[in-house]
């Protein structure tokens, strides 16, 4: 694919994405610098953790592109403090200003004129003054690890633990604490004009203990349902990384027949080894055939330092197949009792949590390893050890088969997760809708019976 | 004048956090990490080079070729533009507004001096992301997920001046904000 159409795809899922996360809003904007409303805060530090994340995992397996900006020190400290001073006065950097330009801002539209009117300034005064400027306390383009001579790996993994743990603990607790007064019977219902907020037992009709009893029973199958969720993500992350570290480590990987050449695969003796040849029987005797002989790999220097054998990612592989299997499974069936509950207990939001079912059922049919039943017509994204080193030593040096081959294992991923993401999301909605119902059948109940106060 | 409210981001911060770092990773995967504001420049190099291509010739910027090219960068910030205009339109938030919920309670100036107040942040945001090679999405957002040193400098003074001008600018909270406290 050109890079334009690349460009051009890669723009629009990012301007989609800016107003899908709220990013795209001036007063969120605005209200994070006033340290007012941390939504944003909270967005942009999973981003940047996400991010970081994935680029490590994308640098282990040599598929990265990154491009360090170099660090003029004194221009820098310049120049954040210039667009420190215009996101604070305006709630707009160039990325969200031409999303609420196009989301029909004018003020942004006049922020994105300025933007090229600062551009061109910043042309003219480059001879004279930037040029200069940067010669100060210039470091070039390096990064945190090159400059103190540690690893990536001693700052990401510290760093992703650290922001990980601290958005956890200071999420917000509001619907649960709301969720728990309506079980207990209490219910803030009335704001008095001093700003003092008082809450009154509400009483409970025949309804409201419905409602209660079966809000209780969603809430322990959505604490299930997260959790399920959460393995079932991890299980497939470490799938994917699998089939990259098997993609980009061997330089050669190849079946050699009639030779009597060991298989080498990140480990620095040669040895056979059995266990690949054992798993490609029992998952596809198609495949059988062709790796009967021995199998030639070597690996990159650079991943040397991780003794990564192929043993391990087959075991990896493993695991998270048996583990995928389950938790997607419960995963569904948690969903489908998330429904039946709303449904019984009339909690609302049926339409979000009939889309997740599906979208989680059709996860399901997509990720099961149906190629053991039905061979290999049929696919999953679930793939055996075996099926894993038959496609990676199959000849890719043809663009249809690298792109098949990424269709296959990354692509079919992606579709999965997506799927998943969006179950999730949908499972999401539908507790929301249903503490909303859940608060207006109350406060309608409180104001049929005034409580005395 | 009709009394604007803060909306409710369409997804959690969680779910928006998770999409645009798999959109960073994907987009480090296939050319580089995510830069806007690049092409502001590119473009203002652009008409130099057709009004004065005298200038551009000898200019230590822009005289490079490539430094005008209509690349993959180029593409990217046209199609942010209709990402963000489909989705706008997708989710029923396409409103034609010129002014915000903190300048609505803060200000009550006409709405001409929003514009003007747009137009000169505009103006300091894309002088400054030139100055440190990179806006927040370059310098910040990639800058950390690719651990780099100037990322550290640009988020101090980013932070720092941009908290400082907010509480000058918008010092009373709207009414949404001060309900939730």
């Amino acid at each position: 694919m050109s890079t334009p159409i690349v460009g051009l795809i890669m723009g629009v899922i990012f301007g989609a994405s800016l107003v899908l996360a709220g990013l795209a809003d001036p007063d969120k904007i605005i209200g994070a610098l006033r340290l007012k409303d941390f939504h944003v805060i909270r967005t942009v530090a999973v981003f940047v953790l996400v991010g970081m994340l994935g680029m490590w995992i994308l640098q282990l397996g040599g598929t990265t592109n990154l491009s360090i900006k170099p660090s003029t020190i004194l221009t820098v400290l310049i120049g954040g403090a210039f667009v420190g001073i215009g996101l604070g006065l305006t709630g707009y950097c160039p990325g969200t200003g031409l999303a609420c330009a196009a989301s029909g801002r004018i003020d942004a539209l006049f922020a994105v004129l300025g933007m090229f009117f600062g551009a061109h300034t910043y042309i003219l005064i480059y001879p004279s003054i930037v040029v200069r400027l940067e010669g100060i306390f210039d470091f070039g383009g390096v990064t945190l690890p090159q400059i103190t001579g540690t690893s990536p790996s001693s700052w990401i993994i510290p760093i992703f633990a650290a922001g990980s743990l601290g958005l956890l603990l200071t999420r917000r607790k509001k619907p649960r604490d709301v969720e728990q007064s309506i079980r207990a019977g209490d219910l803030i219902i009335n704001e008095y004009p001093s700003g003092s907020v008082r809450t009154v037992t509400v009483p409970r009709t025949n309804d409201l203990l419905l409602k209660t009893d079966s809000l209780e029973a969603a809430r322990v199958f959505r604490m299930w349902k997260n959790l399920l969720f959460i393995v079932t993500m991890l299980c497939l992350l470490l799938l994917q990384t699998s089939f990259w570290l098997v993609r980009t480590v061997p330089d050669k990987m190849s079946g050699d027949a009639g030779a009597n050449k060991p298989v080498a695969f990140g480990s620095d003796e040669n040895k056979t080894d059995e266990s690949v040849k054992q798993n490609v029987t029992n998952s596809d005797g198609a495949i059988e055939t062709s790796l009967s002989v021995p199998i030639e790999v070597t690996r990159k220097p650079g991943l040397a330092a991780f003794d990564i054998s192929f043993e391990r990612i087959a075991l990896v592989v493993h695991f998270a197949n048996i583990i995928l299997v389950f938790t997607s499974v419960l995963y569904v069936l948690t969903l489908f009792s998330c429904l039946a509950i709303s449904f019984g207990g009339g909690l609302g939001g049926i339409s979000h949590i009939c889309r997740a079912v599906y979208l989680s059922m059709v996860m399901l049919v997509l990720l099961l390893p149906w190629q053991i039943v039905f061979g290999s017509t049929v696919l999953g994204a679930i793939y055996t050890p075996g099926e894993l080193v038959k496609w990676c030593s199959a000849d890719t040096s043809g663009r249809f088969d690298i792109v098949l081959l990424n269709l296959r294992f990354t692509g079919y991923w992606a579709l999965v997760i997506l799927l998943l993401f969006l179950a999730q999301l949908r499972s999401f909605r539908w507790t929301k809708t249903s503490l909303v119902r859940l608060r207006k059948t109350v406060s309608k109940d409180v104001q049929r019976e005034p409580p005395a106060l | 004048m009709k009394k604007l409210n803060v909306q409710t981001p369409p997804l959690p911060w969680w779910a928006a956090g998770i999409l645009l770092g798999l959109v960073q990773v994907l987009a480090v995967s296939l050319v580089g990490p995510l830069d806007v504001s690049n092409q502001f420049v590119v473009a203002d190099a652009k008409t130099l080079n057709r009004v004065a291509p005298e200038y551009t010739e000898n200019h230590p910027l822009i005289s490079n070729e490539e430094s005008r090219k209509s690349g993959y960068g180029w593409w990217f910030d046209i199609g942010l533009v209709l990402g963000a205009l489909l989705a706008a339109l997708h989710l029923r938030i396409w409103k034609v507004r010129a002014t915000t919920v903190w300048w609505q309670q803060n200000h009550d100036a006409p709405m001409l001096l929003r514009l003007i107040a747009g137009f000169c942040g505009g103006f300091l945001i894309l002088l400054g992301a030139g100055l440190a090679h990179g806006c927040i999405t370059g310098q910040f957002i990639s800058g950390w997920s690719q651990l780099s040193l100037s990322a550290i400098p640009f988020t101090i003074t980013m932070f720092g001046f941009g908290m400082l001008v907010a509480y000058l600018v918008y010092p009373k909270t709207p009414k949404e904000y001060r309900q939730a406290l």
